[in-house]
């Protein structure tokens, strides 16, 4: 026996029942069987069962994002060093960006599992792995500039509101951390929105320095008057094709690179993990309702609606949030076709707020959420259709 | 021939098949009959402990219907009767005398059998004790004799690991074979399907000409369920019947020798068979003489019926009345390896891709471990991806959970083949193959009360 598992051997006594901390057994439960895989056998038939559990599940969704923090880490300190006049040499970069960073995961973190473990101690259940990557995902599509407590407000928001009042995961109708996400932009606007709290200052600078514009790519958009081109607009501030599609520009943590969430999601389809179905559709209706725009752009219509359909999809969160936001197993639908569905209306809001609603700079997290919405009665037209088709049996 | 293409489903790769030798057990010094997993029968003692039987003498009749009764699998002394929970009847042990006695039945002819009726059959069948080998689907209780059902398969082969091979109980019965599908026509006087797989195994002429159906796909392409799914054009043709290959000799065997027959082909497999291989032995030995090899009955789990649908069967048990197959399987009840969690996996087999081992073609070793903890269901569609029949098993068992009995039999509750393919692919170790086949027979019993 190691020294881990005797650790665990000797540890387990307080947290089982009639111990001291008999009332923390999912919290431990789950930190155990990190290690060690339960000794569960079956009782029912089938007699044998396949290896892949929650845990498998959601820990290579967790692997498929560690790429966006660490590009995440240094992009913040990146623009940091940036803004503040500071040398750009990778190892301080590195560290200004940690220094935001962690911080704010520990926090997300220790709130999201401490919720978690509440209630999974009241309802005696095991602790759900959703909350691990709840808690990955929130901070990635937050500013770098926000104070911790509103990111724990956010995770608190997001894990008790979003899910455990329905019953937990499994039984959320909304992605817990998108409704954390919006729970935050709307009840603390000064700090989720503008340009100014994309970037962190460092060096005890108040402002950034003149060269630096903190203007995000979707401002720029957002703001080009009606003479204006947007294309234009994009590559004078600095966004050329290649640096959106990288990410290396001031926006939330780790969201901005579509190339890395292109990876995370082929990496997560090639897994059977994330649904292709839907992120093909998200692509999809983006590209086309893009391209819709396109076609109805007028003299004198808002020179956004002439933003090529494919820096629609490599701007801002879009391509973040359909390879981890919109594959949620549990609030996207749960039919195949209703999938495609699903994944297209994620796409088409997307462009539409983005274009038509002037208060809200990026659509994506509200067009999923709106689409969680509609996923049951995506669902519920699907499955009457093929049961329509069934040879009875009564 | 017609040949039926079964989608979906999934074939395990799992080590241990048995070999298509075949070994003689010794006689055993006792057999027993085990009522409880005879499924929907109520059993009314017709014995009891220390009576004297004889091969073929009644143990006990079904409450339901009287007139079919069990018979003994040996003559000898009723040593004991086992009861469990709520006195259900566990086992009826017998010791045998050294010279058994021995029942006789009237035995028939080829031509004897063309000139009786279909009622004379009947009676011949149900007082041999074999009649509730015939199976009706869509519950899978023994057929109503006064019912004409639309179809009647015969199933050769078995897509579940490990069933005993036609290969091995087939050959050299080519006469009994074809008595006992001549019987079987006349009885059902409607369309007699005789099927294998499609990829030819080898069997002797007489029986190609017999057989009339094949199939191909996954497991559990081989269920007449699964099949008559993908047949059927009505709802009428629902209710069919089925019967195992090696039952309709059991069946030949009765009529034509007028003596209760027992002899059974059974496989041994799985890793902990030292030999995997089909013995022959007797209906009701004790498992301990079919796997005799392994003494070890502390670290595996020994399996009555297939690895899936089997059940969880005590080492000193004796064989069941339909069962014709033993597999052993480690017990697999200790931890995991050390962050196993994060391991590859290229020997961990999976249904889904998140392993390394959806690359590996070998097959596995496995294990009764539940590979995790219990959760609420994710969505992830893995069993609805499965399900031969069509099923959506995530929603259906909402539906039964919820008590919507009528919603979850619109979602063809009673398709359902009992595969247990849905239960083992979960990630989040639902038994939705438990809830439905409980759901299902809970709305038989309902049904046959009213």
């Amino acid at each position: 026996m190691n020294r881990i598992e005797k650790f665990f051997e000797s540890t387990r006594r307080h947290f089982e029942k009639g111990g001291k901390l008999e009332k923390l057994w999912p919290f431990y439960e789950s930190i155990e069987t990190v290690f060690f895989a339960p000794a569960r056998v079956s009782l029912v038939a089938p007699n044998v069962r396949d290896n892949l559990d929650v845990k498998r599940y959601m820990m290579l969704v967790i692997v498929a994002l560690m790429p966006h923090y660490a590009f995440g880490v240094y992009n913040v300190g990146y623009q940091s060093h940036l803004a503040s006049g500071l040398s750009t040499d990778f190892w301080p970069v590195i560290w200004t960006g940690l220094k935001v960073v962690v911080p704010m995961v520990v926090v997300v973190y220790a709130f999201g599992f401490a919720w978690e473990t509440l209630f999974a101690s009241v309802r005696k259940h095991e602790l759900s792995e959703g909350v691990l990557v709840t808690c990955a995902l929130l901070p990635l599509t937050l500013p770098p500039t926000i104070p911790l407590w509103q990111a724990a407000l956010g995770i608190s928001f997001g894990i008790v509101i979003g899910k455990e009042i329905f019953g937990g995961t499994g039984r959320n109708f909304l992605n817990p951390a998108l409704t954390g996400r919006a729970f935050l932009y709307f009840a603390y606007p000064a700090q989720n929105s503008g340009d100014a709290i994309w970037t962190v200052l460092s060096g005890g600078r108040a402002a950034p320095v003149d060269a630096f514009t903190g203007a995000t790519p979707l401002s720029i958009a957002a703001v080009t008057g009606p003479s204006g081109n947007v294309q234009s607009a994009l590559s004078d501030a600095g966004y050329s094709t290649a640096k959106l599609f990288f990410g290396l520009y001031p926006g939330s943590i780790g969201g901005t690179s579509a190339l890395l969430a292109m990876v995370g999601a082929t990496f997560l389809i090639i897994l059977g993990i994330a649904n292709f179905r839907i992120i093909l559709g998200c692509i999809l209706g983006l590209l086309g309702t893009g391209l819709l725009l396109n076609l109805v752009a007028a003299e004198g219509s808002s020179p956004y609606l002439a933003l090529n359909p494919l820096d629609h999809l490599i701007i801002g969160g879009s391509m973040f949030a359909f390879a981890y936001m919109a594959t949620d197993p549990v609030s996207a639908a749960h039919m195949q076709g209703a999938r495609w569905v699903f994944g297209f209306g994620i796409g088409a809001l997307t462009v539409l707020i983005r274009v038509f609603n002037p208060a809200f700079p990026e659509g994506v997290g509200l067009a999923v959420l709106f689409m969680n919405l509609f996923a049951p009665l995506l669902d519920h037209i699907e499955i009457k259709y093929k049961l329509r088709r069934r040879i009875p049996n009564v | 021939m017609k040949t039926i293409r079964v989608k979906k489903g999934y074939n395990l790769k799992i080590v241990g098949s048995p070999s298509a030798a075949s070994q003689m057990t010794e006689r055993p010094a006792r057999v027993a009959m085990l009522p409880e997993h005879i499924p929907f029968v109520k059993p009314r003692l017709k014995v009891a402990k220390g009576d004297r039987v004889a091969l073929g003498s009644p143990l006990f009749e079904d409450k339901r219907n009287p007139e079919i009764h069990f018979l003994s699998p040996g003559g000898g002394q009723v040593i004991d009767i086992c009861f469990g929970p709520r006195r259900v009847i566990q086992e009826i042990v017998i010791e045998l005398d050294d010279t058994e006695k021995v029942i006789e039945f009237e035995h028939y002819s080829q031509a004897d059998i063309d000139k009786m009726s279909r009622e004379q059959l009947v009676q011949a069948l149900v007082s041999g004790g074999l009649w509730p080998l015939v199976k009706a689907l869509p519950f899978r209780d023994y057929a109503r004799p006064e019912v004409v059902p639309p179809a009647l398969f015969v199933r050769l082969d078995s897509l579940e690991p490990f069933h005993p091979s036609p290969q091995v109980y087939l050959p050299g019965n080519e006469a009994l074979f074809q008595f006992g599908i001549q019987v079987l026509k006349k009885l059902v006087e409607t369309p007699v399907y005789v099927y294998r797989c499609l990829p030819d195994i080898d069997l002797p002429s007489a029986f190609e000409d017999l057989i009339n159906l094949t199939y191909t796909g996954n497991y559990p392409a081989h269920d007449p369920g699964a099949l008559l799914y993908r047949m059927k054009s009505s709802p009428a043709e629902n209710r069919a019947w089925f019967i195992d290959g090696q039952d309709v000799l059991s069946i030949a065997r009765l009529l034509k020798n007028g003596v209760y027959p027992t002899e059974r082909v059974v496989s041994l497999g799985g890793s902990g068979a030292p030999q995997a291989k089909h013995c022959i032995t007797r209906m009701g030995a004790p498992l301990s003489f079919i796997a005799a090899e392994q003494t070890d009955t502390e670290n595996w789990r020994f399996i009555q019926g297939g690895i899936l649908t089997g059940y969880n069967a005590a080492p000193q048990s004796y064989l069941g009345y339909f069962e014709t197959a033993l597999n052993l399987l480690p017990k697999g009840d200790h931890k995991g390896e050390l962050l196993g969690l994060f391991s590859p996996g290229y020997r961990k087999p999976t249904f889904s891709r998140a392993f390394l081992s959806a690359i590996n073609r070998d097959e596995l070793e496995m294990n009764c471990n539940m590979h995790g903890g219990e959760r609420a269901c994710i969505a992830c569609g893995y069993c609805a991806q499965v399900c031969p029949v069509d099923i959506l098993p995530q929603f259906t068992y909402k539906a039964i959970l919820a008590g919507e009995v009528e919603e979850s039999l619109e979602h063809g509750l009673l398709d359902c083949v009992e595969c247990a393919l849905c239960s083992y692919v979960c990630p989040s170790k639902i038994e939705l193959f438990e809830t439905l086949k409980k759901a299902k027979a809970e709305f038989y019993k309902e049904q046959v009360n009213r």
